[in-house]
């Protein structure tokens, strides 16, 4: 696995520009619909203080910067990570890349590693950055400049690393829990091309409508249910508690914020402590292993 | 490494399929090292599988050992040491050159950046094109210049020069005797203008619907094979006498000729002059069906 370093460094050499695109775009729309745009704070912030309402303001505006960037990435990571076995068919470029000296496994693990861990990882933290000048500019679109140094910084700097720190823990986990769909999506990229991802949709959707209407075994749709909101928790909301819950101000809540993502991440690996996640990376890992036979066999250079 | 023969590549019986058509069937050959090696066939005749398996991309059965490897096996560590050039030399289309040089420097310990660099000055490449604004002739002159700075024994190419103009194929010629053939490393070639690499070769294998036809080096080849140009009022004599092939080598009844594996008896000798056999002509003869006879087109 010497190769992993130079092989993750074509990774950053063939993305960079279009991961910098994802951030940036986001970013200047969000400042362009922000300079014309209102913000509507709902009933829930009725009544409060003002600077109540400023601190969530700006609290909000990080989380959900952060949190869109780190989504839009992983998104896009998944779509790239489908078309891995295949992409580098598009440019002809294969045979040179198999001419290389580097082992058929890490030249997938590699890219899977950059795509499903690092590129959505470096999101998060870049959206969390991006979340404090973009909190700058709302709070003083709609309060006024000076109010954004009189945030409670003391606590939203915790909070929103500890969040972060919950989610990037929780990134691994996540990752694991989709591994099957992931792989199994890398594979039938590799067998059928472009109608790869179409024929696993179609294929997953129709065994599970099939298994369960006809031979009432709704094993699959549990099964893929399962895999989705096991993820899902295992980013963020393992701990089933509200962290607003009992919160009279703002900075209480904030102060509750690093606690509250530990007991969450908790949570979150004693879910993973479990049959079902052994029993996923199983599957991944022989479709792993099924994708690395398939290049050592050519790679569908020859067919 | 494990211990190595006198050869670089052995292929003993060697068999590779796809499916159930048989690309390689029964090869065994060896090339030994300071040898530069022409690999011709027709198309579809196994030369790009051969070449594959060579640097562990084909699987097959038999024997195959490549600088004392097995190519599937040892394919991370035979790819040090080998360098390959594929049939579709396309680099990635969304590198610069240079980003090539230090992804290569990364991915292999006998790589020499500034040997790449240097070869590239003999290029009209920069460091800083995108491969994507490079021509075919340019980017497989930037891909052998890369291949050409791995410290390596051995180099297969694989039709490299496949769409090229003369100029670009004449340059990719040149660059590879004067950087990379020193006496001690050998090149495998295979391309379709054999005329071309003629004078270049010290071998040739010969593949015809995936057997060996021939392997052997040129002086052994001028020694076995006689060409015997001849009028063509003897045209049957030479007929009678069961050449290989008998061909026009021009215009008029003395633009006639006619290739033996051996010598012909001495009448026949006699009834025309000797020529050395060119390796098209040879090629021809032993890939085409014996029953055709090129003198009737």
């Amino acid at each position: 696995m010497n190769n992993l370093i130079p092989l993750m460094r074509r990774e950053w050499l063939q993305h960079r520009f279009a991961w910098a695109m994802m951030m940036l775009v986001p970013l200047g729309l969000a400042v362009m619909l922000l300079s014309f745009g209102q913000v509507d704070m709902g009933d829930a912030m009725e009544g409060r203080p003002p600077e109540d309402v400023t601190a969530v303001m700006g609290s909000l505006t990080i989380v959900i910067t952060a949190a869109i960037l780190f989504l839009l990435v992983w998104g896009v990571s998944m779509f790239v990570t489908s078309g891995l076995a295949r992409r580098d068919h598009s440019d002809r470029s294969v045979e040179f890349w198999l001419s290389l000296p580097t082992g058929h496994a890490e030249s997938y693990a590699a890219p899977l590693l950059v795509h499903l861990l690092l590129a959505p990882a470096a999101a998060l933290v870049l959206g969390v950055a991006g979340g404090y000048a973009m909190s700058l500019l709302v709070v003083s679109r709609f309060v006024s400049f000076g109010d954004w140094f009189s945030l409670p910084w003391a606590q939203i700097i915790p909070a929103t690393v500890a969040i972060a720190a919950r989610v990037l823990a929780g990134l691994p986990l996540a990752v694991l829990w989709l591994s099957p769909l992931i792989m199994l999506a890398v594979l039938a990229n590799a067998l059928f091309k472009r109608w790869g991802v179409p024929v696993l949709v179609v294929g997953l959707g129709l065994g599970g409508v099939v298994l369960k209407y006809v031979f009432g075994q709704p094993l699959l749709g549990q099964a893929l249910a399962r895999l989705g909101s096991e993820a899902l928790t295992a980013l963020l909301g393992a701990g089933q508690t509200a962290l607003t819950a009992d919160r009279p101000s703002a900075e209480q809540a904030l102060r509750a914020v690093p606690g509250w993502a530990a007991h969450d991440l908790g949570a979150a690996f004693a879910a993973a402590a479990s049959p079902a996640l052994l029993g996923a990376v199983a599957v991944a890992a022989a479709l792993f292993a099924a994708l690395v036979y398939w290049r050592r066999q050519g790679a569908g250079v020859t067919g | 490494m494990s211990a190595m023969s006198d050869y670089l590549v052995e292929a003993k019986s060697l068999r590779i399929s796809y499916g159930a058509k048989r690309a390689v069937d029964d090869v065994s050959f060896n090339i030994p090292k300071g040898r530069v090696v022409g690999l011709l066939g027709h198309n579809g005749a196994g030369k790009s599988t051969l070449m594959r398996a060579m640097v562990g991309l084909a699987r097959g059965s038999g024997g195959l050992t490549v600088l004392g490897l097995d190519p599937c096996k040892d394919r991370v560590q035979l790819l040090q040491h080998a360098c390959y050039i594929p049939d579709v030399a396309i680099l990635p289309r969304w590198a610069r050159v240079d980003e090539l040089i230090s992804m290569m420097s990364g991915l292999n310990p006998n790589f020499s950046a500034e040997r790449a660099r240097q070869l590239l000055k003999r290029t009209s490449v920069g460091l800083r094109d995108k491969v994507k604004t490079l021509s075919k002739g340019m980017m497989v002159q930037a891909h052998l210049a890369l291949t050409a700075a791995i410290d390596a024994r051995l180099m297969i190419l694989d039709e490299p020069t496949l769409g090229l103009d003369v100029l670009s194929r004449k340059a990719f010629y040149e660059m590879l005797i004067d950087e990379w053939c020193d006496g001690d490393r050998s090149v495998l070639i295979s391309t379709h203008q054999v005329e071309e690499i003629e004078s270049l070769l010290s071998d040739v294998l010969m593949l015809n619907e995936g057997k060996l036809v021939l392997s052997i080096s040129l002086e052994d080849m001028d020694r076995r094979f006689v060409a015997l140009s001849h009028d063509s009022s003897v045209a049957e004599s030479m007929a009678a006498a069961h050449p290989l092939l008998r061909y026009r080598t021009g215009p008029g009844p003395a633009g006639n000729a006619a290739i033996f594996d051996g010598a012909p008896p001495e009448h026949v000798m006699a009834l025309g002059q000797r020529v050395r056999p060119n390796l098209v002509d040879l090629f021809v003869a032993l890939t085409r069906k014996p029953e055709l006879d090129r003198t009737q087109f």
